[in-house]
């Protein structure tokens, strides 16, 4: 992409925002000016690096950005992080848990900041939460209606990494293996490398289970930092220009 | 007492996690009771206004249980602590939207409902419930949310075997409320609905439009309405023949004494500010 020059600020054309359901009580999503962008992927498929740069970027071009991302709502995150360490919280607790606190972000921090006109860089989105709980057994249609009061992105990125290059990535990065990542919980396997491969392949499938009915774009993470950057750039400059 | 062929059977390793149990949630049909989906045990509601004496009556009805030596445990929805902590935080702060008032009371009623409610249900009790999903079905819906969401979110719960619905005049209820010129707190007051600026103006009217969603729900669902302007024993005598008529109690029996520790089972908080004794 071009850099934007100062003098130079484009300003993003207008579209028509959507909820997925019926959206929140009160909040009509016409009067949401900014965008929202979702970077979707594994742990260890380079989401915060590509926001990191994507924020850079768009500050450059004269763009207001703000980030969220998950267990991060002031009602619930503490509760969350807790409940993860303990593993006491069932699966539809644990679900309900995580969908207050994405509504929380919703209702607080990415709709007020899209009606004043911000490019909201989400990482992860509904989607995880959703492939989470349908790993684990919940029903589609259920899900489907809970995230309803989701509002739809201007775009969604899948970066995709394979299990065997994730595992790789994770322990050069931390020398082991998460709980939650591996989905121990699920009795996959007692041999954890085993359960993270199971749990990641399982995660992959669901996304692209996913992908049908919310369309995403798959974005191949196995390439290099800067060329995964230039891609969502692209993309999203053509989305700012209204293309 | 009759168990299910498909009681555990203890057989569940690690590598091959079934599901061996009777649908306590995913997938079953929605709106279906307990009994219905094969549960040794039953659940029974009651639903009402805040000083309908709902809570009375349900505290008879474990006694009157109790004593006949049945299995039956009431359902003080003791939350898990962190559900708690996150709700009490978010009451404090008066951090709640509708969304998010609804969604934090429903991972609140997940938590009960898997942890507490399922095993022993499983486990062939009769469970009394001081309020369930309807309650959340008539607050969510007057405070904004579409009843189809509020409905989709709670359909991983069975429905009870019996529900009451404790049926007292709007004025009759607000009066046992109001007379004690309680503190009302923010949420309970409906004050985030901008009713009205008064508390007690406000719960009120937050307590009306909660009675139309009760009585909207009450065929739907089979509510058995009681009329709680009657006398305390009057109420209770029609509730104790009801249940005796819909359930085998004689399938509830205790088979096993209980501890000898276990002390005399001690009244439910009947006289909390919301909830005087009538």
């Amino acid at each position: 992409m071009k850099r934007a020059t100062q003098n130079q600020i484009v300003v993003p054309q207008r579209t028509k925002k959507r909820y997925y359901g019926h959206g929140i009580p009160g909040v009509s999503s016409d009067i949401l000016a900014g965008r929202l962008i979702v970077v979707e992927g594994a742990d260890g498929s380079g989401r915060s690096t590509q926001i990191a740069r994507l924020v850079e970027w768009l500050e450059g071009c004269g763009h207001a950005t703000v980030q969220v991302g998950l267990k991060r709502s002031t009602l619930v995150s503490e509760e969350l992080e807790r409940a993860q360490q303990g593993n006491i919280l069932s699966r539809t607790t644990l679900s309900l848990f995580y969908a207050t606190d994405f509504a929380d972000q919703l209702e607080n921090i990415i709709v007020p900041t899209l009606k004043a006109g911000f490019i909201v860089l989400a990482d992860r989105y509904i989607y995880t939460l959703m492939a989470r709980d349908m790993v684990r057994g919940m029903d589609e249609t259920w899900l489907k209606n809970l995230y309803g009061i989701a509002l739809e992105p201007d775009a969604v990125f899948y970066l995709n990494v394979p299990p065997e290059q994730l595992v790789q990535r994770t322990f050069a990065k931390n020398a082991s293996l998460d709980f939650w990542e591996s989905g121990m919980d699920l009795g996959l396997s007692r041999d954890m490398f085993d359960s993270f491969m199971k749990y990641q392949t399982t995660m992959q499938q669901t996304f692209r289970h996913l992908q049908a009915s919310y369309g995403f774009t798959i974005v191949d993470g196995t390439r290099s930092v800067g060329a995964i950057s230039t891609e969502l750039q692209k993309k999203i400059g053509a989305i700012l220009a209204g293309k | 007492m009759k168990t299910p062929s498909k009681e555990d059977a203890g057989s569940v390793t690690p590598e091959s996690r079934q599901e061996n149990t009777p649908p306590a949630t995913f997938p079953h049909d929605p709106m279906k009771s307990f009994a219905e989906l094969g549960f040794p045990g039953r659940l029974i509601a009651v639903e009402g206004l805040d000083g309908s004496g709902k809570s009375t009556q349900i505290y008879l009805l474990q006694r009157w249980l109790e004593l006949q030596g049945l299995r039956v445990y009431f359902s003080e929805w003791n939350s898990s602590e962190l559900v708690k902590s996150a709700t009490s935080k978010g009451k404090k702060r008066e951090l709640l939207t509708p969304t998010t008032f609804s969604l934090i009371h429903a991972t609140d009623f997940a938590d009960r409902y898997e942890r507490h409610l399922v095993p022993l249900l499983r486990a062939g009790y009769i469970v009394l419930c001081d309020r369930y999903v309807f309650t959340a079905f008539a607050r969510d819906v007057v405070r904004g949310c579409p009843p189809e969401w509020v409905r989709g979110i709670y359909n991983f719960a069975a429905l009870p075997d019996l529900t009451f619905f404790f049926k007292a005049d709007l004025e009759v209820s607000l009066q046992r409320i109001l007379d004690g010129r309680p503190q009302l707190k923010y949420f309970e007051a409906g004050m985030d609905l901008r009713l009205s600026t008064d508390p007690y103006e406000s719960f009120r009217i937050f307590q009306g439009r909660m009675l139309e969603q009760y009585l909207a729900m009450s065929i739907e669902f089979g509510f058995l309405v009681i009329d709680a302007n009657e006398l305390v024993e009057n109420q209770q005598a029609i509730v104790r023949q009801l249940v005796a008529q819909r359930l085998n109690l004689a399938a509830f029996q205790r088979t096993e004494a209980l501890p000898m520790a276990k002390p005399a089972p001690k009244p439910t908080k009947l006289s909390s500010p919301q909830e005087p004794v009538e």
